[in-house]
């Protein structure tokens, strides 16, 4: 059985619009998956609903083998960690410190052992040297590299990132996917990143494609980039190797689908020794 | 911003600064009770000077003081002049412009300007040497015995310090609204009622928009986080009072006793 | 007629010890007529300069001359709200400024401001929104009912209503989908070319600057650190590395071809001329 297992899933803000309709997909544990579609395709509605945040109307998601309800929510909710877009609309706590402390408190652990934990998670996210620092004092990357440590001490297994890297700038975008990177290779977490970042879903293991609260789309990235017509009906952005290959096409030059530059140059070179 | 010293926390090392906030609301809630009894001018005085100790104690300059005091100067003479307008007891001092001052009426309002002085130099003293953080925390540990009648204070001190966490942000919000409407020819300094309304309106209808998303946005930061109101949570941060802080705590009450004691001699 | 700095400073907190000492003695003309990207890291004082364009701020130090005026450190300069009319100055975020029942109050609101008719001013939102490329339908709809790439449009032909010949944009993209970012810089693309207003757009992303601009102006602690051509600046991906940024794609792609032994001459723009070059340098299947 899948990490996640969502079926059916329906939700609607409002009586006329469904945010999300009828979607249905796995993602297996350790998987950095991706989610891609422009804005108000109902990505982050789908996130909100994974971590228990809306109420869905109908379908059914399972965590871990539980069912989101009322009951598991509490055990649901350990399982689960998430990061929002807006760096400083989530930071809680007056400094760094107290910011990791606030869901250590949430969870009731020993205040003895509230020190240690929090450098412990500083650390993983780099930021050991500003533990005392208020978030007035911090970069956009370093307040996200915060409510990832904050999420972090909860031990969640899934970390669901929601366009965490859109407000910030370039060198924040990098600290924080970097971060993401490490977190996924070092530990066993199954990550799942809401992105306009094509890069960024180039690199992800598995990819879903929504558009207007329809899941039409998901697989690996390679498979995802092949059907490139479809992505560009819906507006979606496609990376710059598949760019070029289309104008290669119309020049008479064939070559296989890539998701990186570096795969296209290859497959160029090759073609070039051959003239 | 630079110049709003009002309740503004000074990063400073004094011994004043490492009491329990406890200890410190204790003490001002004591001084203040104080300042109300009327001890006459030797009371005042005494009061004084011992504000002045904790003062010079907790490494503020006077001028700070001064400072934080000035927001409310425009509201103490304007009291002044009222007051010593209206009140009618005493003696005919002088009769300026028809009105008539009355010895009493001065008096009165001296006493109400000095109260108000010292109340502001006593919570300046204390907003000054404790961080928003300790205060909540401080006033969390105060309120707790009142749980039992169902006052809420965990949620009362959760509020206080999530307002305190974003009062900077909405401080540059603000700005950044203001000049986002300068720059569409708003003029907040002049200009008819009409437009001065419509300018006001203009700042304060997207400062309720941001705050909301603030607001949901916030809602779900925490709650994604574990954290559920009115369920058990542990504390990072936790109080205790030594010895120090009971003898500050003494001090107040000492304080208090002899303004009362001042009072019945008086009598 | 245009927009020159000369040795402009601009500081913070003066006097205090917040003092940030944000522009240094800056020197700059910005070209009328062009669109002009202005990049550089976050604190490098690019929001201090784009906000000196309609004297939100005021020069500490150094001389301004914007549109016939000129704006001198120390003193206080007249006809401010004439300049605000002029160059129309548009936020981070700037569906946040919104606050009115419609659409086209809205837009409507900054004509007002500057002392234009009730009706002239409804005729010049009607104007403005369209410029924006939105239709009628959405002049009587409740600012709030809109999605957020709508939202910003409202917000900018707020400022377009005004009629400005210059138009300044700080990170007018942040925060919006790929597509939603596309329609937004061909919108300011449109505004320079079609209506001829100068376009000044503060941003990150390079891919943008290299699609849609003619100039940069890279800030560097608080200094004009370079001011050069599109062309010139993209030439190679040298001055992006340089500033530890990421150069557009088809810079990366032209690196690479010319590091795996492909010959690419310079000054190519668009990817159908890269595929040209290529294809003339490798065997063609089919």
């Amino acid at each position: 059985m899948a990490l996640i297992e969502v079926k059916d899933l329906n939700f609607s803000y409002d009586e006329n619009t469904h945010a999300v309709k009828d979607v249905t997909f796995s993602i297996e544990k350790g998987l950095y998956c991706t989610i891609v579609g422009h804005n108000g395709s109902g990505k982050s509605t789908v996130a909100k609903l994974l971590a228990g945040l809306l109420e869905k109307k109908s379908g059914s998601i399972l965590i871990d083998g539980y069912e989101l309800n009322e009951e598991n929510l509490k055990v649901i909710r350990n399982k689960i960690g998430i990061v929002f877009q807006n760096p400083d609309n989530q930071f809680i706590g007056s400094t760094v410190r107290d910011d990791i402390a606030f869901g250590l408190e949430n969870h009731c652990v020993k205040q003895e052992d509230m020190d240690e934990l929090i450098e412990t998670f500083a650390a993983r996210v780099n930021m050991t040297k500003f533990l005392d620092a208020e978030p007035l004092k911090l970069s956009g990357g370093q307040k996200q590299r915060v409510a990832i440590a904050g999420v972090l001490a909860m031990h969640p297994e899934i970390l669901i990132f929601d366009e965490a890297t859109s407000m910030l700038d370039p060198q924040g975008k990098d600290e924080i996917k970097r971060v993401i990177r490490d977190l996924h290779k070092e530990k066993d977490l199954t990550i799942l990143s809401i992105t306009h970042d094509i890069e960024e879903v180039a690199k992800s293991d598995y990819v879903l494609v929504l558009d207007e609260g329809k899941l039409i789309m998901e697989g690996t990235p390679a498979s995802i980039f092949k059907n490139e017509q479809k992505l560009t009906d819906t507006n979606l952005d496609i990376p710059y190797a598949m760019k070029l290959k289309k104008a290669l096409e119309e020049k008479g030059v064939l070559v296989n689908p890539h998701i990186t530059m570096e795969g296209l140059v290859k497959e160029l070179c090759q073609l070039r020794l051959k003239k | 911003m630079g110049n709003f010293t009002l309740g503004r926390y000074l990063p400073l090392d004094s011994p004043i600064h490492k009491l329990d906030p406890r200890a410190k609301i204790m003490a001002m809630l004591f001084t203040l009770v104080a300042i109300f009894i009327p001890a006459g001018w030797i009371g005042y005085g005494i009061i004084f000077v011992v504000v002045s100790i904790v003062i010079i104690r907790a490494k503020l300059s006077f001028r700070f003081i001064w400072k934080s005091m000035k927001p409310m100067l425009i509201m103490m003479i304007f009291l002044l002049i009222m007051n010593i307008l209206v009140l009618r007891s005493g003696d005919v001092l002088v009769s300026i412009f028809g009105f008539d001052i009355y010895t009493q009426a001065i008096l009165q309002t001296l006493y109400i300007v000095v109260r108000l002085l010292l109340m502001v130099m006593i919570t300046t003293c204390l907003t000054a040497t404790t961080k928003p953080l300790d205060m909540t925390l401080g006033i969390e540990d105060l309120l707790k015995p009142f749980e039992k009648i169902h006052v809420p204070a965990h949620e009362i001190a959760m509020l206080i310090s999530i307002a305190l966490r974003f009062i900077p942000d909405l401080i540059d919000e603000t700005t950044r609204i203001m000049k986002a409407q300068e720059s569409r020819g708003v003029d907040l300094k002049e200009g008819k009622i009409k437009e001065r309304i419509m300018a006001i309106l203009s700042l304060i209808v997207p400062l309720f928009v941001s705050a909301f998303q603030r607001a949901e946005d916030l809602a779900n930061a925490m709650e994604a986080r574990g954290y559920a109101p009115g369920e058990p949570r542990t504390r990072y941060k936790v109080l205790k009072m030594t010895g120090k802080d009971w003898f500050f705590v003494g001090c107040s009450i000492l304080l208090l006793i002899g303004m009362i004691v001042l009072m019945r001699f008086k009598v | 007629m245009s927009i020159t700095f000369e040795k402009v400073s601009h500081i913070y907190s003066e006097g205090t010890p917040y003092e940030h000492l944000a522009l240094n003695e800056v020197d700059l003309e910005i070209q009328e007529g062009k669109m002009s990207a202005i990049i550089g890291e976050t604190g490098s004082g690019k929001s201090t300069l784009v906000q000196h364009l309609n004297a939100l701020l005021l020069p500490s130090k150094g001389k301004l001359h914007i549109l016939e005026r000129t704006i001198e450190a120390g003193t206080q300069p007249k006809g401010l709200k004439s300049l605000r009319g002029d160059v129309g100055l548009v936020f981070q975020f700037p569906e946040y400024q919104l606050f009115e029942e419609t659409v086209l109050k809205d837009v409507a609101f900054g004509p007002k401001n500057f002392g234009v008719s009730e009706q002239d001013a409804i005729e010049k939102a009607r104007k403005a929104i369209h410029m924006v490329g939105l239709d009628s339908s959405f002049e009587e709809k409740s600012p709030l009912e809109l999605s957020g790439g709508q939202k910003r449009r409202v917000a900018i032909a707020g400022i377009l209503a005004m009629d400005p010949k210059v138009l300044v944009l700080d990170e007018p993209t942040a925060g919006l989908d790929p597509l939603g970012t596309i329609q937004m810089m061909e919108l300011f693309k449109e505004l320079n070319t079609k209506y001829g207003k100068t376009v000044l757009i503060v941003t990150h992303d390079m891919e943008q600057v290299y699609r849609y601009c003619d100039r940069v102006i890279v800030m560097k602690e608080g200094k004009v650190h370079i001011h050069t051509t599109v062309e010139d600046f993209f030439h190679d991906s040298k001055a992006c590395k340089e500033m530890k940024i990421l150069p557009p794609s088809m810079i990366q792609m032209c690196d690479l071809l010319r590091e795996n032994g492909f010959a690419i001459p310079e000054g190519i723009h668009h990817t159908s001329e890269l595929a040209e070059v290529i294809a003339s340098q490798v065997v063609k299947h089919g």
